[in-house]
């Protein structure tokens, strides 16, 4: 009998390269054997093939008279432990892959039932908590238009961000290193053609999930096609009556909405260059147009004081109630929850099933004035990371404030506020929520009603650190 | 024929392929369904001769043979459900809506609240017209006519000739006209009252209650007003004044005389 099984017999496991080898040729054996259960002579085999290589690696044989001592175990009882033996390593390999396979099903489980809130517009990743607020001196200023910045759009991998001014040029910048990617400039009115561009000012834009194409609208009612890689022009939308106010890409299509101070809402195929339809009800110039992956759009309808969902294959919208002035801005937080900022200072949250606002946050960004003649500073844009807690809004207070929207969407709790002077005329995170761009103007970016001179006409991008949050003690 | 054979085809086909309850059933007199016969028919229909298509339209039915012969498939569904301009399950859903529908150009911006005229005549809110109570209630107005009327006869003393005395005579007489009038129906509601007054009493002695047809009560009021003038002495000169009216309506109606 080997060393090693007369250590198992005192207790003593056993040890040394020998040892593993053993076990998996024994293992491969009974493997081979199948349910037939181990003969005598193959459990012999394998006592004997195991002993001769562990006995070499371990201490020098013991006299024959010692191990006989030692050996009180029949063949019965040797066959017995052998079998318990296979028996438990087959338990523990089968305990290691049933772990490994509760693992990835956990994880695809997850993945699933993200997907699921997601759709149903119930997702809400609480990230709010863990943002820390940014220090002035990691803000990264890209200076490049001469007059204000209207509007600006993060490409899908985060890698680039397009901005447009009252200068008519739209400006392609790398986030990595700051430069200048491309610049469109301003088209001359009435020459055809040659090179394409805006003759007026840029009012918004959108891109497509798939970063593929690039859409931007004007004040004289025209809506442009690039392609976003190489900005290269593709096609020209005309169908508007009036200043094209809002461009927002069906996620995962190239269904393109668009809406203009006409009151209407049109419905383009951009892949296929064409008009699909055209949707009416607001009562005044719409100012702003936001969609994610349902086949419908979110409007704010300016001074006709309403914000309507429009069911594209349905035709037909819901109205929503509000603010008391005119609602300037509009961001979907998720399929079934929106954020809105009006001209009287308020913000507001949305949710589909409700014609008033979930929660109302009045004087968002304070108030301005003489004493007795306050004003509240009037919200310029909105902006909300995709599924999560996290909501951002823009004035020309001096500041970007953050803001955590509470459970259910019913509290709008500030977070931070992050300094930069100026109208904050746009807002957008990056799909990972790294980072947050603003697009910062000396004027707001529909009218000269103010000009504020300390300002700087430039693209911000404001860095969002996540400190992880310790879970609480009671949970 | 041949759209014969195809038929007495058909149907044994037909009766060796179903089983044999269904049979049965069929010659009770249930017949085939009729989306079966259109699916067994429709192959042949261009063979079949006109007796045996009008045969094939009373079995399976009008809209259902029109179709098979005109190849016509019944209207596809709308994709679309129609939506109400404005409808609205619960109070606190949004206000869903068309939104094919343009919006005209000049909106309302401060709502306007439509005016309701109300007629106090026919409207509740203003009560139960009783003439008794709204005599005894506006009684003073009579004093203030009487003194009006006394002034306006000072001022037509003053004003002998000239447009001005026109009008004054005018106003005189529309007053006088209107106080005959109240005393004329103060005069009726008296009557009416003594008639209800009688009615009562005949009631309380077990008398069934008589009530006047209208020619009659026409009459009772003629004999009141003659009554009248013959006490205030004005008969003569009304009786006068009628036979004179009568005799002009008379001549009116006698041819002309030729000269």
């Amino acid at each position: 009998m080997s060393a090693t099984a007369a250590a198992r017999k005192r207790g003593k496991p056993a040890s040394g390269a020998g040892a593993g080898a053993g076990a998996g040729k024994r293992r491969r054996k009974a493997d081979s054997a199948g349910d037939r259960g181990k003969s005598k002579g193959g459990g012999k085999m394998n006592e004997e093939i195991s002993s001769d290589s562990e006995s070499e690696s371990l201490a020098p044989r013991k006299p024959e008279e010692e191990e006989e001592e030692e050996l009180e175990e029949t063949a019965q009882e040797k066959k017995l432990r052998l079998a318990k033996l296979y028996l438990e390593q087959l338990r523990q390999q089968e305990e290691e892959k049933a772990e490994a396979r509760a693992f990835e099903e956990d994880q695809v489980a997850g993945r699933l039932k993200e997907d699921v809130l997601e759709q149903r517009g119930r997702l809400q990743k609480l990230v709010a908590k863990e943002i820390q607020a940014p220090a002035s001196a990691d803000i990264r200023v890209l200076r490049g238009h001469q007059l204000s910045i209207t509007c600006l759009v993060v490409t899908p991998d985060d890698s680039a961000i397009f901005s447009a001014a009252k200068d008519c040029s739209i400006i392609k910048w790398s986030v990595e290193s700051g430069r200048k990617l491309h610049v469109i400039p301003r088209a001359k009115k009435g020459a055809e053609g040659k090179p394409p561009g805006h003759s007026s000012h840029v009012l918004c834009m959108a891109i497509s999930s798939d970063g593929k194409y690039l859409a931007s609208g004007d004040r004289s009612k025209l809506i442009l096609i690039w392609e976003a890689q190489s900005c290269q022009h593709l096609y020209t939308f005309t169908g508007h009556r009036d200043a094209v106010s809002g461009l927002a890409f069906r996620r995962g299509t190239h269904q393109l909405y668009s809406t203009s101070h006409d009151r209407s809402v049109k419905v383009w195929n951009v892949a296929e260059n064409s008009y699909v339809e055209t949707l009416f009800g607001h009562q005044d110039a719409v100012a702003a147009l936001d969609a994610l992956s349902r086949e419908c759009c979110v409007t704010a309808g300016g001074r006709d004081g309403t914000v309507r969902v429009w069911k594209i294959p349905e035709e037909s919208q819901l109205v929503f109630y509000g603010h008391q002035g005119s609602i300037d801005c509009i961001h979907l937080i998720n399929e079934e929850h929106m954020v809105s900022g009006a001209d009287d200072g308020s913000v507001a949250l949305w949710g589909l099933s409700k014609k008033r606002p979930l929660a109302l946050q009045r004087e968002a960004h304070g108030l301005r004035g003489e004493p007795g003649l306050e004003q509240p500073f009037w919200i310029s844009s909105v902006a909300a990371l995709l599924n999560t807690d996290l909501v951002a809004t823009g004035s020309h207070s001096s500041c970007v404030r953050l803001w955590q929207c509470g459970e259910g969407f019913r509290q709008l709790d500030l977070l931070c506020d992050i300094p930069l002077v100026g109208f904050i005329n746009s807002l957008k995170f990056s799909s990972s929520g790294d980072f947050l761009v603003a697009g910062v103007g000396q004027e707001h970016r529909l009218g000269r009603w103010w000009r504020i001179k300390e300002a700087r006409n430039s693209v911000c991008i404001i860095p969002l650190r996540r400190v992880p949050v310790p879970p609480a003690a009671g949970s | 024929m041949p759209g014969a054979n195809y038929r007495a085809g058909a149907g044994a086909g037909a009766g060796a392929r179903r089983p044999r309850g269904a049979r049965d059933r069929e010659e009770d007199g249930g017949g085939l369904e009729p989306a079966a016969v259109a699916r067994d028919l429709l192959r042949g229909t261009s063979n079949m001769s006109f007796e045996e298509l009008l045969e094939l339209q009373s079995q399976v039915g009008t809209k259902t043979y029109k179709q098979l012969v005109a190849g016509n498939s019944p209207k596809k569904q709308a994709s679309r459900p129609p939506i109400q301009n404005a409808c609205v399950a619960d109070k606190h859903r949004p206000l869903e809506m068309s939104a094919k529908i343009r919006v005209p150009f000049l909106r309302q911006v401060v709502p306007i609240s439509k005016k309701v005229a109300r007629d106090p005549r026919f409207d509740d809110l203003s009560g139960e017209y009783n003439p008794e109570v709204f005599d005894k209630t506006y009684q003073f107005l009579n004093d203030i006519r009487a003194k009006e009327k006394e002034l306006v006869k000072k001022q037509l003393k003053k004003h002998l000739s000239g447009e001005e005395h026109e009008k004054l005579q005018q106003l005189l007489q529309r007053m006088e006209q209107q106080e005959m009038a109240q005393q004329e129906r103060k005069q009726q509601q008296e009557l009416h009252l003594a008639l209800k007054q009688e009615r009562r009493a005949q009631a309380q002695q077990g008398h069934r209650p008589y009530f006047l047809k209208k020619s009659e009560q026409r009459q009772l009021a003629l004999a009141e007003k003659f009554k009248e003038l013959k006490r205030s002495k004005k008969l003569e000169n009304f009786l006068s004044r009628k036979r004179r009216r009568n005799a002009g309506k008379d001549r009116r109606h006698l041819p002309l005389s030729k000269e």
